[in-house]
């Protein structure tokens, strides 16, 4: 199959994520939401359950109104509309972590605005490095996996695990490949995008096999020339109209550091005895995350380190409004850029968004400025 | 030009809890202030930081939140809050730490100073917006952060894996801390402190159980000042004092029949959230000229430390408003409006605080109906001057009123 085609596929699977839902369902199988940022799939996974993405989209908000007020993100608040007008129903469940204040909220709204689908929290540990907090993080997985029985009947063993692991990984690593190999591939930002939504809606191993097949031809097709080369970073990064502006003005994402696509492959389940322990020790291996505790700030040399490595011109910031980890974050985040000779673009971004005027112009300016 | 009367205000009873409680407050910061002169390393603390800790160690720690909520309470937080989004911080983000991230900026504030750290010691269970806010200024500032994760708690109760996870913290944090200060933890002396936090805990909710008379013997807007002790010191011997004094005073008022709700007290209502401090006087005012009074507010609840021994202390700081789930939340909420002869509530939906606002519509909806009474919510913000409109507030406040005095038959 040409790439053109694997292409088209991902844009089917990212863009009707109803229809994703139908087709599991009607193959006998139970589905089980996942909200941002973090989530133990593998356990899902490995419990015989699909695991779907729920980010939210680009719709109106009115049901969630009476639960949320309006500064919160329209992520969450999207969620919960879809939520609350049937969007999800056919889910067995939700697992919502609490790693920020406003997913806190959306689990507690959940209780009561979406009833029929059942609210399984997710309690990390922001200390996730020492023992203690790794037996936490076991403790979170625990609580998941009983409510998971609970709601669907599912078993949990240690073997499946151990066999879910492997596909996760593996997965992990073609996404990493394929990340590089649209560094300078001629591929265009939504192309790439769908690359990464579609991943939220589809088995893994069902996404492997796809994205392998791409990456080959993505490596033997021709590259992109004469594209002004970003690193992309924030929450989300999947608006249709705003992507389209970057590749009506040439620009290239050649690496991301969005939680919605590369954040969620760059970290590996080890190789140990013990699957469980093995989830708890990737969880404490995390890092270069706004949502996960970092007090170095590592994840600002981490964003210049790779905008080096990839040799970006620029960093584009897309900034969740109302996402006041990622805010908090813009300002190393900014000095780190100035300081490492990068120029950045900080465009604020919603799902809520009619008019993306403003943004064509910033990226029209940004791109003037080399 | 006619000459400018200045009205004498009678000097302060120094036996008086409110003389007392100012003292303490001011003493924190002035202490604070001595110690780093002396050379010995101090530290900005969150609200909830077990204060335990600090205190046994006899270390000098300062309080950011408090220290913003004073700066705008004295008109400085638009000033502030300018010089950090200047800086390219979103004025989304939580006004108290605008301010504080502009403190560490500029280290001056004529509304309230406070000598810069040496260390920074987190505590989440309010937000995980203090992770964020104290990881740029330990940064910034090139000095080590403390990091006490207490999660949200999605159950009712505590449990032992939490437990056990925020104890093996709080060793962490007290090791950390003897290394960093050189000073040395020992069960006596954390002993006197839980008892001192015990004894002032014990007299905080008991004085604030006084709102149960009718009318109450105190203005509630008293307990959003007093609370400062609460938060900042009550792991001393003083708070104990003081709040005793609070307590005795407000027993005398019921007896003599007087209150420092200084009008006719009409109607009763339960405040939630944190005050809008840029404009204490005028959402006070607006209460008060219609003769309403905040007879009760969550902080009565949130600041009664009791527990009796270590593990104890660790669930205890599981339990703080923020940090349970909406069940829990609405139940503490629903016994301080039966116990205090709520009428109303009156919701702050704070722009400041995404974690208290978030689930707040919901709660609000079943304290209301758990409680037969009526809810009113107003837009404001703790600390950015900005976010508040006295027309709406008014306009709330009026309809409340008016819902309950239908509900006294007074509008029949």
């Amino acid at each position: 199959m040409k790439g053109k085609e694997l292409l088209a596929q991902l844009h089917e699977a990212a863009s009707s994520p109803k229809k994703q839902l139908e087709k599991y369902l009607a193959q006998g199988k139970k589905v089980v939401a996942v909200a941002p940022v973090y989530t133990p799939n593998e356990i899902i996974h490995s419990m015989g359950l699909v695991p779907m993405g729920v980010w939210g989209a680009d719709v109106e908000i009115n049901e969630a109104k009476k639960y949320f007020p309006a500064f919160i993100c329209s992520i969450m608040q999207t969620a919960l509309e879809l939520g609350i007008k049937g969007e999800y129903d056919g889910v067995s469940a939700i697992v919502i972590p609490s790693l920020c204040d406003s997913l806190k909220c959306l689990g507690q709204n959940w209780k009561y605005a979406v009833k029929n689908i059942p609210f399984i929290p997710m309690t990390y540990p922001q200390n996730r490095k020492p023992d203690y907090g790794k037996k936490f993080t076991k403790a979170g997985y625990a609580r998941v996996i009983s409510d998971l029985t609970i709601a669907t009947g599912a078993q949990f063993s240690e073997f499946a695990l151990a066999e879910s692991i492997k596909v996760y990984n593996e997965h992990n690593a073609v996404m990493r490949e394929f990340a590089e190999i649209a560094a300078d591939a001629d591929i265009t930002a939504a192309a790439r995008n769908d690359v990464f939504k579609s991943a939220w809606f589809m088995l893994p191993e069902e996404h492997t096999a796809i994205v392998k097949k791409l990456n080959e031809a993505l490596k033997a097709g021709p590259k992109a020339k004469g594209k002004l080369r970003v690193l992309v970073t924030g929450i989300l990064a999947d608006s249709p109209s705003l992507l389209k502006i970057f590749d009506e003005n040439g620009v290239k994402v050649v690496f991301d550091d969005v939680a919605h696509e590369s954040r969620q492959y760059r970290t590996d389940v080890p190789d140990m005895e013990n699957p469980v322990d093995a989830m708890a020790q990737k969880f404490a291996d995390m890092g270069n995350c706004t949502l996960l505790y970092d007090p170095d700030k590592n994840r600002v040399d981490y964003i210049v380190e790779q905008a080096k490595a990839h040799k970006a011109d620029g960093v584009i910031v897309l900034m969740t409004k109302f996402c006041d980890p990622e805010e908090f974050d813009y300002v190393p985040i900014k000095r780190a850029c100035a300081a490492a000779g990068l120029k950045h673009l900080n465009i604020e971004v919603d799902r809520q968004m009619v008019n993306y005027q403003q943004a064509a112009t910033m990226v029209q300016a940004f791109k003037e400025m080399f | 030009m006619a000459e400018e009367v200045k009205k004498s205000r009678p000097a302060p009873d120094p036996n008086s809890a409110k003389f007392k409680l100012g003292q303490i407050a001011a003493k924190a910061y002035s202490d604070a202030m001595e110690a780093k002169k002396r050379g010995e390393k101090i530290g900005w603390c969150a609200s909830n930081f077990p204060v335990e800790i600090p205190a046994t160690l006899g270390l000098y720690v300062c309080y950011p939140e408090n220290q913003a909520a004073g700066i705008a309470a004295r008109g400085g937080g638009e000033r502030m809050c300018n010089v950090s989004e200047g800086d390219g911080y979103s004025n989304d983000i939580c006004a108290y730490a605008r301010i504080s991230l502009a403190y560490a900026k500029l280290k001056e504030a004529p509304e309230q100073d406070m000598p810069m750290p040496d260390f920074m010691l987190c505590c989440n269970n309010i937000c995980n917006c203090m992770i964020k806010w104290y990881e740029n200024i330990a940064k910034e500032l090139n000095i080590p952060m403390i990091m006490i994760d207490i999660p949200f708690n999605p159950d009712y109760e505590v449990s032992d894996a939490e437990t056990e996870y925020i104890k093996a913290q709080f060793w962490d944090a007290i090791h950390q801390l003897e290394e960093i200060t050189g000073k040395k933890w020992t069960d006596e002396q954390f002993k006197k402190v839980m008892e001192y936090s015990g004894r002032a805990s014990r007299a905080w909710i008991e004085a604030t159980s006084q709102a149960k008379y009718v009318p109450s013997p105190f203005n509630g807007f008293d307990l959003l000042n007093h609370m400062a002790v609460m938060v900042t010191a009550r792991g001393t011997a003083q708070a104990g004092d003081a709040m005793e004094t609070l307590l005795k005073e407000y027993i005398d008022n019921h007896e003599k029949g007087v209150s420092t709700f200084r009008a006719e007290e009409k109607y009763r209502i339960m405040f939630e959230g944190i005050a809008c401090w840029p404009w204490l006087r005028v959402t006070s005012t607006g209460l008060k000229s219609r003769g309403i009074n905040m007879v009760t507010t969550i902080y009565a609840d949130a600041f009664g430390f009791i527990y009796d021994d270590f593990d104890g202390m660790c669930r205890a700081y599981a339990n703080v408003p923020n940090c349970m789930n909406l069940e829990h939340s609405r139940d503490k909420r629903v016994k301080l409006c039966r116990e205090n002869h709520v009428e109303g509530l009156l919701v702050h939906t704070n722009r400041s605080c995404k974690l208290w606002s978030g689930f707040m519509p919901e709660m609000s909806r079943q304290i209301g109906e758990a409680c037969g009474i009526p809810v009113t919510s107003f837009d404001g913000d703790q600390a950015d001057p900005r976010n508040f409109s006295e027309a709406q507030y008014d306009t709330r406040v009026q309809g409340l009123m008016e819902i309950m005095e239908a509900n006294k038959g007074g509008n029949e």
